[in-house]
C-alpha cells in the first residue's frame, strides 16, 4: 500500500482550454513535457517491455547462462504454469487479495465511513485519525509494529490479550501466517477504503434516504437498495485500486515472512523476487512478473466493466 | 438510521429531529460507539511496542512499562551507522520530490494548456501505468540500472523515484493548472511576459495546494518505499531508514531493540507531521478571488 493517497483527478478538470495553438508552439510543449516522456519511458515504459523479453530468455545473474542467454520462447511461462510453487504463490496471492482487500478493508472501511458520517457520533476528529495512522506510516514501520503484536514470546501482544480468555501462547507468525498477514493488510488499508467511501458516500443526495425511510425501509435496506447502487461506480473504483495495490505488497509480508514458513505467505510479488534476485533465475522471475500483470490487467478490465464506468 | 417509528409522539407527526431516542435508536447509537472504538483499537494497538520502546532505556522485543529516557534517541544521532541512514533517506525523498515537483509542473502546464496530438493518449496512458505492480517490473529494471551504470548509486535510485511518482503528480498538477484562470497569464502576457515567466509568476502561485498534494505524495511513496531501495542499493553506506530498519531487524542474535524503536519513530515523524500539516493547508483554496480583483 504505498500508493494509497491517491486518488486520480476528475478527468472533467483537464479539458484544454482553447488556447492558441501554432506551430511555434511545437519546441515549448516538448521543452516542457519532453523531460517527463522520457523518465516515464526509461524507468517505468522500458522495464514492462524489457521484461516482456526476458521472459522469453533464459537470462541469469551469474553462472554459465550469464554471459550468454539463449531466447528459449515460451519455455518459462510453461514451466510456471506447471510448477505447484508458482500456482501455490498465485493461489496465495489470490486468498491474501479477496480477503483482505475485497473483503476485510473493503467492510472496515465502509462501517469506518458510514459511522463517521453520523451526526451522533462522537469524537470523529480523533476516530478518523487513529483509522488513518495505519496508512501514514511506512511499510517497513508497519510490518516492525506488528512484529511486536505476532510475537511468539508468551509476552507478545497478541499473546497476552489471548491470555486474558485463558488461551496458551502461540506463535502466529508459525501457526497461521497467511492469516497473520491478511489481517495486517487489513489493518493498513482501512483507510484508503474509508477515505474512498466517506468522499462517494457525501455525494448520495440525503432526500433520496430520507425518502426511502419515510417508505418505511430499514437502515440495512436503505443502504442495500439506496445507497450501494449510488455509490457504485466510487466502490469499484476503489476494489480495482486495491486490487492493483494489494497485488503489489511486498514489503509488508517481505519484513514478516520472508515468504515462510515453507512458503505459506509467499505470494507472487515474493516469488518473483526469490527467483529473480536470490535465486538470479531472471528468465523465470520476469515470466512469473508478466504472468501478474496479465492476471491484473484483465482483473482491471472486468471492475472496469462492471462499473460501467467510461475510461 | 432509526427506522422503526414507534416514537412516544406528542404530535400525530413526529419531526424527524428532535423527537426522544427511541431504545432502537439508543442500541445504534452504543453499537455505533463500540464499534468504533474496537476499530480505533485495532489500528493503534500495533503501535504500543514502537512508541514505549523507543522511550525505554531497557526495551525488548515486548511491550513492557518503559523505564523512560531518550538515550534510544540519543544513540540514534550519534551512533556510527545511523545518522547515515536518516540522511540517505532524506537526500533520496527530498531530491526525488523536488525533481518530481520540477518536471511534473512544466509538464502539467503544457497537459493543462496546450491541446496537441497525443495528448489523450498520453495522459490516459500515465493513468493506465498505475494498473503496473511495482515488483513486476523491477527485475527489468534493476538489469537496465546495471547495464547504465546506476545500479548502486543514489543518483539512480532519486531518479527512478523521481520516474515512479510522475504519473500522479502529472495528473495532479495538469488539473490544477487548469483551474487557473486563462485571463491570468494572458494578463502578464499583455504586460510583456514571456510564457516561462508567466508561468513562473502566475502559475506557480497560484498552484499551490496541488503541488502542496503533490509534494505530499510524492514525498510520503519515495520516503516509505522498501522495494526499489532493497533491489538497487547494495552498499550498507548508500541504505536509507527503511533498508536499515529491515537489516537490524533480522540480526535475530544481537537487534537492540530501543534503538530499533527510536528509528522506527524517527522514520515515521516526517510523513506523520506532513500528513498533519498538509492536511490542514490542503483545505484552504488560494485562488478564492483570484479574478474578481
Amino acid at each position: 500500500m504505498t500508493s494509497t493517497l491517491e486518488a486520480p483527478a476528475p478527468a472533467a478538470d483537464l479539458r484544454p482550454r482553447p488556447v492558441r495553438r501554432g506551430p511555434r508552439n511545437g519546441p515549448l510543449i516538448l521543452l516542457l513535457l519532453g523531460p517527463s516522456m522520457l523518465l516515464i519511458a526509461a524507468f517505468i515504459v522500458l522495464p514492462a517491455l524489457y521484461s516482456v523479453y526476458l521472459s522469453m530468455t533464459n537470462t541469469q545473474l551469474t553462472g554459465f547462462a550469464a554471459r550468454d542467454p539463449q531466447f528459449v520462447g515460451l519455455d518459462n511461462f510453461t514451466y510456471l504454469l506447471t510448477n505447484g510453487d508458482f500456482l501455490s504463490s498465485l493461489g496465495q496471492t489470490a486468498t491474501f487479495t479477496l480477503f483482505s482487500a475485497i473483503i476485510g478493508q473493503t467492510v472496515l472501511g465502509m462501517v469506518a465511513a458510514i459511522l463517521l458520517s453520523r451526526p451522533w457520533l462522537r469524537g470523529k476528529g480523533v476516530f478518523g485519525a487513529a483509522v488513518l495512522l495505519p496508512m501514514i506510516v511506512p511499510e517497513v514501520v508497519a510490518s516492525l509494529a506488528w512484529a511486536s503484536v505476532l510475537s511468539n514470546n508468551s509476552e507478545g501482544t497478541l499473546n497476552r490479550l489471548t491470555s486474558l480468555f485463558g488461551a496458551d501462547s502461540t506463535d502466529w507468525l508459525q501457526v497461521a501466517p497467511l492469516t497473520a498477514i491478511i489481517v495486517v493488510n487489513i489493518w493498513r488499508g482501512v483507510a484508503f477504503a474509508m477515505i474512498m467511501f466517506q468522499a462517494a458516500l457525501e455525494d448520495v443526495p440525503a432526500e433520496l434516504i430520507e425518502a426511502a425511510r419515510i417508505d418505511g425501509a430499514r437502515a440495512v435496506q436503505v443502504f442495500r437498495h439506496v445507497t450501494l447502487p449510488l455509490i457504485r461506480g466510487p466502490v469499484f473504483l476503489y476494489l480495482l485500486l486495491t486490487t492493483i495495490s494489494t497485488v503489489s505488497v511486498f514489503g509488508l509480508v517481505y519484513f514478516l515472512t520472508q515468504g515462510g514458513p515453507g512458503g505459506q505467505t509467499r505470494i507472487a510479488a515474493i516469488y518473483i523476487y526469490e527467483r529473480a534476485l536470490q535465486f538470479s533465475q531472471i528468465g523465470i522471475g520476469s515470466a512469473a512478473s508478466i504472468i501478474l500483470l496479465v492476471i491484473v490487467l484483465v482483473l482491471g478490465m472486468v471492475y472496469v466493466r462492471l462499473a460501467k464506468v467510461e475510461v | 438510521m432509526a427506522t422503526v417509528r414507534t416514537t412516544p409522539s406528542t404530535t400525530e407527526r413526529p419531526k424527524l429531529r428532535r423527537r426522544p431516542l427511541s431504545p432502537v435508536d439508543k442500541l445504534q447509537r452504543t453499537l455505533g460507539h463500540v464499534l468504533i472504538v474496537m476499530l480505533a483499537l485495532f489500528c493503534l494497538i500495533p503501535f504500543a511496542w514502537v512508541v514505549l520502546s523507543s522511550i525505554d532505556a531497557n526495551a525488548g522485543p515486548n511491550v513492557q512499562w518503559p523505564a523512560a529516557s531518550f538515550d534510544n534517541f540519543v544513540q540514534f544521532f550519534t551512533n556510527s551507522g545511523t545518522p547515515r541512514l536518516l540522511a540517505n533517506s532524506l537526500i533520496i525523498a527530498i531530491t526525488a520530490t523536488a525533481v518530481n515537483l520540477a518536471l511534473g509542473l512544466a509538464g502539467g502546464y503544457a497537459l493543462a494548456r496546450f491541446r496537441f496530438r497525443g495528448r489523450r493518449v498520453f495522459m490516459f496512458g500515465i493513468l493506465l501505468i498505475r494498473v503496473v505492480p511495482a515488483p513486476a517490473t523491477i527485475v527489468a529494471l534493476y538489469l537496465i540500472m546495471v547495464n547504465i551504470g546506476l545500479s548502486n548509486t543514489l543518483i539512480g535510485l532519486i531518479i527512478v523515484e523521481a520516474a515512479f511518482q510522475l504519473p500522479v503528480t502529472l495528473w495532479l498538477l495538469a488539473g490544477t493548472i487548469s483551474a487557473v484562470p486563462i485571463e491570468l497569464e494572458e494578463a502578464a502576457w499583455m504586460d510583456g511576459n514571456s510564457r516561462l515567466q508567466g508561468m513562473w509568476r502566475i502559475v506557480l502561485p497560484l498552484v499551490g495546494p496541488g503541488l502542496g498534494a503533490a509534494a505530499m505524495l510524492s514525498f510520503l511513496n519515495v520516503w516509505g518505499d522498501f522495494l526499489t531501495p532493497l533491489v538497487l542499493l547494495q552498499s550498507t553506506d548508500l541504505y536509507p531508514l527503511s533498508i536499515g530498519l529491515f537489516r537490524a531487524f533480522s540480526e535475530y542474535n544481537q537487534v537492540d531493540w530501543g534503538l530499533l524503536a527510536a528509528s522506527a519513530v524517527v522514520y515515521l515523524a516526517p510523513p506523520a507531521v506532513l500528513y498533519l500539516f498538509v492536511r490542514k493547508h490542503l483545505l484552504k483554496s488560494s485562488l478564492g478571488g483570484a479574478v474578481k480583483g
